[in-house]
């Protein structure tokens, strides 16, 4: 118990400044981009579009929001890439998802820094990013690419909306309620020991011995 | 209920309305209306495309001849400022050489694909006398609408609006015919119900084909439901002479992601929902220190 106390008193830093600016860089975006293309997505949601700024509005400053969050997912490819390779640990734990639902991490192979879920929502940004900035750009200037290029474009944009939305809102929940103590590092950069060793034991290692 | 109406009880009701649902047909109808393209008495004059811009107070785009070669078109095509044109192309046929003439604009489609694309509640609209319009006020400028259109008619202006022809639906609502219609000088142009102008077509395709044009058809293509603009084509095993497209219809892919995609994102996103909901009150949130516990 003294050990689990220590721990808990001992700060590790996760995300440096720089690892912070990406995200929130690229999540401030996302979070209009969400807001707006479900409000243009469905009709349903159009009630969304005036809380966004007006209707008209939205719709234009979806594109722009667009073009930062595509600088910020390239940033964070750059950063983040070579770190999301999945490994043959990675698929037994994706194979095993459940007990990490039921809160038994201790089944599962040990984390490194990032845990298969983390990593495959990374893949899921950087490639949905790729899809969204190509048939958005088209979309954005459907004059210049022929039509039947901007019907698939729009299929293509909103079959990605449905993948990464998804992706974003186990990502949301697991960042804030699901996981406590993750929203944290991602705004003091910081976690506590006994979150290291308990969620991501083999990265926390690492640190230690350093 | 449909989320948009115009003119309250007064003006033209309304059939089918932009990313919402139709309105209830009931109470009021109104014949569908359309207009009878006759090719064969057409001698393309141009008037109806000068009247229309004169209606609508349009100063359609002047093309120096040297920078587009468009013969004896006035300009390339459509216009934001330019809601109708008449297209001319030539082509050797068995008749010798032939004059392929058009008068191109909005078809005014009883399934229109315009409105069928469009996200935005309200920005398109088709009345229920047929006629399909824009209302700006209500439109997002996300461009959606040249995706749905089969015949390639909206075309974007510098605030990012659509424009094409609206049947000249003020003159239409005070009783009086296009100004197209009014102006043509041959009576190539016949305006009145769908039903009275389909008879009348057959009426001259019977003419037509007396004269030597088998091959002559009526052009009402069914993939979008038939248009509100009907053609007689003497040639009509070449309708892409005309410009006219031989199958129009709103794209399979339009309705993928009108239809299926859609009801599958609602599955999919409030499934996602639901299930982080469902993981909180069955396990809870995944928190440290359960493993170090147990093995005290």
């Amino acid at each position: 118990m003294e050990d689990v106390k220590n721990l808990e008193e001992v700060e590790v830093e996760r995300f440096s400044a720089f690892d912070r600016f990406v995200h929130w860089l690229t999540a401030i975006p996302f979070v209009y981009l969400f807001l707006s293309g479900l409000g243009m997505y469905s009709p349903k949601f159009a009630w969304l579009l005036p809380f966004l700024g007006g209707r008209e509005f939205s719709a234009w400053l979806h594109k722009w929001a667009g073009v930062v969050f595509t600088i910020g997912v390239l940033l964070m490819f750059l950063r983040w890439a070579k770190d999301f390779v999945l490994d043959s640990d990675d698929r037994i734990w994706l194979a095993n998802v459940k007990y990490y639902l039921k809160g038994e991490e201790e089944k599962l192979p040990e984390a490194g820094k990032y845990n298969a879920g983390q990593k495959l929502f990374g893949w899921m940004v950087f490639i949905g990013g790729a899809v969204f900035l190509i048939t958005g750009v088209v979309m954005w200037f459907p004059e210049t690419f022929s039509t039947t290029f901007v019907r698939l474009a729009i299929l293509l944009h909103e079959i990605t909306f449905v993948v990464v939305g998804a992706g974003f809102i186990v990502h949301l929940y697991m960042g804030t309620v699901g996981v406590p103590g993750s929203l944290s590092s991602m705004i003091t950069g910081k976690v506590s020991a006994l979150w290291a060793a308990s969620h991501h034991p083999k990265w926390f290692r690492e640190v230690m011995r350093k | 209920m449909a989320t948009v109406t115009t003119e309250g009880t007064v003006g033209l009701g309304l059939r089918r309305v932009s990313a919402s649902k139709s309105p209830d047909q009931n109470i009021k109808k109104s014949d569908q209306l359309a207009i009878l393209v006759d090719i064969s008495s057409c001698i393309g004059c141009k008037g109806c495309e000068a009247a229309c811009s004169q209606w609508h107070d349009l100063k359609p785009p002047l093309f120096a001849e040297e920078k587009v070669f468009t013969g004896y078109q006035s300009g390339p095509g459509l216009a934001p400022s330019l809601f109708m044109f008449m297209r001319f192309q030539e082509a050797e046929t068995e008749k010798g050489l032939t004059w392929f003439i058009t008068k191109y604009q909005c078809m005014h489609c009883s399934d229109p694909g315009c409105l069928k694309a469009c996200p935005s509640p309200g920005a398109v609209i088709q009345y229920s006398n047929g006629i399909v319009d824009f209302d700006h006020s209500k439109c997002i400028g996300c461009k959606f609408c040249l995706s749905g259109c089969p015949f390639d008619v909206p075309r974007y202006d510098a605030n990012n609006k659509p424009w094409k022809c609206n049947f000249c639906v003020d003159r239409v609502s005070a009783g009086l015919e296009p100004m197209c219609v009014k102006t043509c000088p041959t009576n190539a142009l016949h305006f009145g119900t769908k039903e009275e102008m389909l008879i009348r077509a057959n009426q001259l395709l019977q003419g037509l084909k007396k004269r030597g044009f088998d091959k002559a058809v009526i052009y009402d293509p069914p993939g979008v439901g038939g248009t509100g603009y009907i053609y007689l084509l003497p040639h009509g095993d070449k309708p892409e002479m005309y410009g006219l497209p031989k199958e129009a219809s709103i794209s399979p892919l339009i309705s993928l992601w009108k239809g299926p995609v859609k009801l599958i994102g609602s599955v999919v996103l409030w499934g996602t929902l639901l299930g982080a909901f469902l993981q909180l009150i069955l396990f809870g949130p995944i928190k440290v220190g359960k493993k170090h516990k147990k093995e005290e």
